[in-house]
């Protein structure tokens, strides 16, 4: 017997672990070299990993939804007989994995080879009370059912007892007990939910992009105090423009949306006002300024969510930058987006006007401080010299980090980014 | 064959709380049994001992207090099967009670013995064949039982364990109980109570090592040498023989060899965990070396589907932690965020007179971090219901952490012992201070004041006994005035 382990491999600059959202296939398959085992998750990537070496799967070293430290082993093949003859497993996505047995196990985590990836820890949070810690038994239940660590805090009450107050201080981020050890966030409450017995109700559990998802707006939405202004643009000039530089784009084979003219707008909004192309650090209690222009785009996938980010997007003509949006798009829906080409971004902008919607309020992508919103044209009656007139109007959003950026700053960033939507030929004074 | 949610193996204090607990969660739920609904606690051995305890003080008081209190019987008989058929009918009141709750609560009762088949499915041998139980969650709570020591294997007839010795037809004339922990001694103080003459054998140098304060320890000691139970420490029984119907016991007291004369061995050397009859390995369960099954603060085994629970799953072996452990892994079991944190698990040993305590001794104090301690202690003799009661042995003795007055442990010798703990476990339990104690006003005349005293006189100002050093005298009074 020839057993060899598959580790995860470095799957990125900076990346340390990654979860694994699913096996491509099961104890038993024969696999070839390159073929991909899992899906892995990292930050907000989820790539397939492939194995190095041919063979037959004997068993898994990690169970779904395990974070695996990068180069520990995932799972181990037995490469006797293995070589080209061996036939390609089919990778079977929809069917269950067969997780490693001992995986879950608390006691796992004590055999050597198991590496990390099982700890006690795994089957419940917080942890157990330190026997010094003072507080109810009710008080302890409250903290567990709330996920705060009642170990963290050290209480306010009496002799330096966790009241109930103090773990729904921690709980709410507000005051009350402080924590004792880092400064580190408290978790968010994670309420059980229960439908009524019977109810035609299904499970499915929250995994990979899905949960990165979740986690990033839940931390989004505690750290930064949102707000939004809406205004509404007379998009005419734009229009007309746009029709011919699709027709143009075409001929050379790119598909030439609004996106990028609204990048370009954005962009020379942000030379004049910079505090939206920040951010903040929060520890050093300092603003960070950046004087390049990484430009993130929502992208909707059948996984959910992702944002590719379009490296140094001043420097890119508008049919560099459309050439670009489509390749990200398409590979972000494929799922084959690089880690790297989703980091980085310095301010996003999210087009939900090609699905639909007048105006919504987004969810800045934290560490940044703003989110350009950009929605559906329309034709609408628009008084000039007195007269209606049918015109293009856009509607567009600024969602900004009140921390960092006041209300007429905003409006000021607003008026400035709508004037040069609506006279797209200024717009080329301001191009580099 | 249908598939229950919840399978409990064993229906002891820990199996059949567990059992209803998953029941009220909603989950369909079996419990095997392979002897009597109830396990050893309601059947041979809490309970019985209760019963037979609870005869043996009776009589001690018809017999010594009565006439004190101008109580006399011009002949006090006692009936030795009678007193069995009571006991057993108490037994019998309890593990019937079990019987209609968990009918009550719907779930299926298996009388047999279960093996593992696989990690969801077990084979009970039932009385008439056998029977395939498939469950998504087992929860083991198999018990333990007494452990022998080479050389005296019980028999339950000449050597005994507990279980024989709570099914005694007669009382035995003389008893030679090897081992000195609690199970020896409350068996051993009854049987002594009831008529026997009882030598207590014990390897250590001291009884109940390990289990109980020292001090509590003492009180005890010295009681069962006025009543007249024969303690040897140092003392290792060696083997034992019969001639005709008498027995003796030949053991090894203090370097020296001695022959005890006895009608009946009592084998109280330990219980081991019920670990090894269920072949654990087959499924991948877990055992340490001492033969507890593995478990996390979930009560769950290596084996994520598999819960342990009770004396199989380490301990302290008791009953009522068995029972906290069921509801927990029922819990678990039904979805809920639910880990073991509790600070104490109360101790409770029936000798005379009553032994119990929550939380730490002074020792374990020490061994846990806190140096600087605060201990006082009231005695049972300066509280008028004891008085009244004729039972004035023993004191409540509290410690505390000198830096903030919390409780840390309390320690009781004394009447009623068992009833009064509660009120420290929960002290224990909500991070109490000696304050919270003395200032919570105790009804009078009851024995509970003595814990609010003992507060007190940890805080150094009992009112119902003297405390020296005297606190200087306020506004240049004169403490002689």
């Amino acid at each position: 017997m020839s057993l060899k382990d598959v580790n995860l491999p470095d799957i990125g600059e900076g990346v340390t672990e990654g979860e694994l959202v699913q096996w491509l296939v099961k104890i038993g398959d024969t696999v070839e070299a390159d073929q991909p085992v899992a899906e892995v998750m990292t930050d907000k990537a989820t790539v397939e990993v492939p194995t190095p070496f041919a063979g037959t799967v004997k068993e898994f070293k990690a169970s779904e939804g395990d974070v695996i430290p990068i180069e520990t082993a995932m799972l181990v093949l037995d490469t006797r007989g293995a070589g080209a003859s061996a036939t390609p497993a089919a990778a079977p996505k929809a069917e269950a994995p067969t997780p490693a047995p001992a995986a879950s196990a608390p006691q796992a985590a004590a055999a050597p080879q198991q590496a990390a990836t099982a700890s006690a820890s795994a089957d419940y949070y917080p942890p157990v009370a330190d026997s010094k810690v003072l507080a109810t038994p009710g008080t302890r239940r409250l903290a567990r059912e709330m996920k705060v660590d009642i170990n963290e805090l050290s209480g306010t009450g009496l002799a330096g007892r966790v009241t109930r107050e103090d773990v729904m201080g921690a709980f709410s981020g507000g005051t009350g007990a402080v924590s004792a050890g880092t400064p580190t966030m408290s978790l968010p409450p994670r309420m059980a939910y229960q439908g009524p017995a019977g109810a035609a109700e299904e499970r499915v559990s929250m995994r990979g992009i899905r949960k990165k998802i979740a986690e990033n707006m839940q931390m989004a939405k505690r750290i930064v105090p949102h707000f939004t202004l809406m205004e509404e643009a007379n998009v005419t000039q734009l229009y007309k423009m746009r029709g011919e530089a699709k027709a143009y784009g075409e001929k050379h084979g790119v598909k030439v949306t609004y996106l990028p003219f609204v990048i370009k707008a954005m962009i020379a909004t942000l030379r004049e006002y910079p505090m939206f192309n920040a951010s903040i650090d929060d520890e050093a209690q300092e603003v960070v300024y950046k004087k390049y222009f990484n430009i993130g785009f929502a992208a909707d996938t059948p996984q959910g969510l992702l944002v590719p980010v379009i490296k140094n997007a001043d420097q890119k003509t508008i049919l560099e930058l459309s050439a670009e949006i489509t390749d990200l798009a398409t590979r972000a829906r494929e799922g084959k987006l690089k880690l790297d080409e989703m980091k980085g971004a310095t301010i996003t902008v999210t087009n939900i006007g090609s699905v639909g919607g007048t105006y919504a309020t987004p969810i800045i992508n934290h560490p940044e401080v703003a989110i350009l919103g950009m929605y559906k044209i329309e034709d609408k009656p628009v008084m000039m010299n007195g007269k209606f007139r049918a015109q293009k109007v856009m509607n567009y959003t600024i969602t900004a980090d009140h921390r960092l950026i006041d209300g007429a700053v905003a409006a000021n960033f607003m008026r400035a980014f709508v004037n040069r939507i609506q006279s797209p030929s200024n717009l080329m004074l301001d191009m580099m | 064959m249908s598939m229950y949610d919840v399978c409990v193996i064993g229906s002891g204090p820990g199996g059949y709380v567990a059992a209803i607990r998953s029941a009220q969660l909603g989950l369909k739920t079996a419990i095997i049994e392979r002897e009597d609904l109830g396990g050893v606690c309601l059947n041979v051995g809490c309970i019985p001992s209760k019963a037979m305890i609870t005869a043996a003080h009776f009589l001690h008081r018809m017999q010594h207090d009565g006439p004190t209190m101008g109580i006399t019987a011009s002949k006090i008989d006692f009936d030795m099967k009678q007193l069995k058929t009571w006991k057993q009918s108490v037994c019998d009141k309890m593990s019937g009670g079990v019987n209609q709750l968990l009918k009550g609560n719907s779930v299926d009762i298996i009388m047999g013995e279960a093996q593992w088949k696989s990690k969801t499915e077990i084979i009970v041998k039932t009385k008439d064949g056998s029977k395939s139980v498939a469950a998504k969650n087992f929860i083991v709570a198999t018990g333990s039982r007494p452990i022998e020591i080479p050389g005296f294997q019980a028999d339950e007839k000449d050597v005994v364990t507990s279980t024989g010795a709570l099914d005694f037809e007669e009382v035995p004339k003389k008893m030679v109980v090897i081992g000195g922990g609690y199970i020896g001694l409350e068996i051993g103080s009854y049987m002594q109570g009831l008529g026997s003459e009882v030598h207590v054998l014990e390897a250590a140098d001291g009884l109940l090592k390990g289990m109980a304060d020292p001090d509590c320890v003492q009180v005890v000691a010295r009681k069962l040498k006025k009543k007249g139970v024969q303690v040897h420490l140092g003392a290792f029984a060696k083997s034992w023989k019969k001639s005709g119907k008498q027995l003796e016991v030949t053991a090894e007291i203090k370097g020296k060899k001695e022959a005890i004369a006895a009608d009946k061995i009592l084998l109280t050397v330990g219980r081991k965990p019920n670990s090894d009859e269920m072949d654990f390995k087959k499924v991948g369960v877990q055992v340490d070396e001492k033969g507890f099954v593995k478990i996390n603060a979930q009560c769950r085994t290596s084996i994520p589907n598999i819960y342990a629970i009770g004396d199989v799953a380490g301990q302290p072996m008791l009953a009522h932690k068995a029972s906290h452990e069921g509801v927990l892994a029922a819990e678990v079991i039904a979805g809920k965020n639910r880990v073991y944190d509790a600070k104490t698990v109360p101790a409770v040993i029936f000798v005379d007179p009553e032994i119990a305590s929550a939380g730490w001794t002074e020792e374990e104090c020490k061994a846990n971090g806190y140096a600087d301690l605060k201990v006082g202690k009231f005695p049972f003799g300066a509280n008028g219901r004891a008085v009244s009661m004729m039972e004035t042995d023993g004191f409540v003795k509290i410690i505390a952490n000198a830096s903030n007055n919390v409780v840390l442990g309390v320690h009781i010798v004394g009447p009623e012992a068992s009833n009064l703990i509660s009120e420290a476990a929960l002290a224990i339990e909500m991070g109490a201070t000696l304050e919270d104690l003395a200032l919570t006003i105790h009804p009078h005349p009851t024995l509970g004041e003595t814990m609010m005293e003992a507060a007190e006189a940890t805080l150094g100002h009992a009112i119902h006994i003297i405390q020296k050093p005297l606190r200087k005298p306020a506004n240049g009074a004169s403490a002689n005035a």
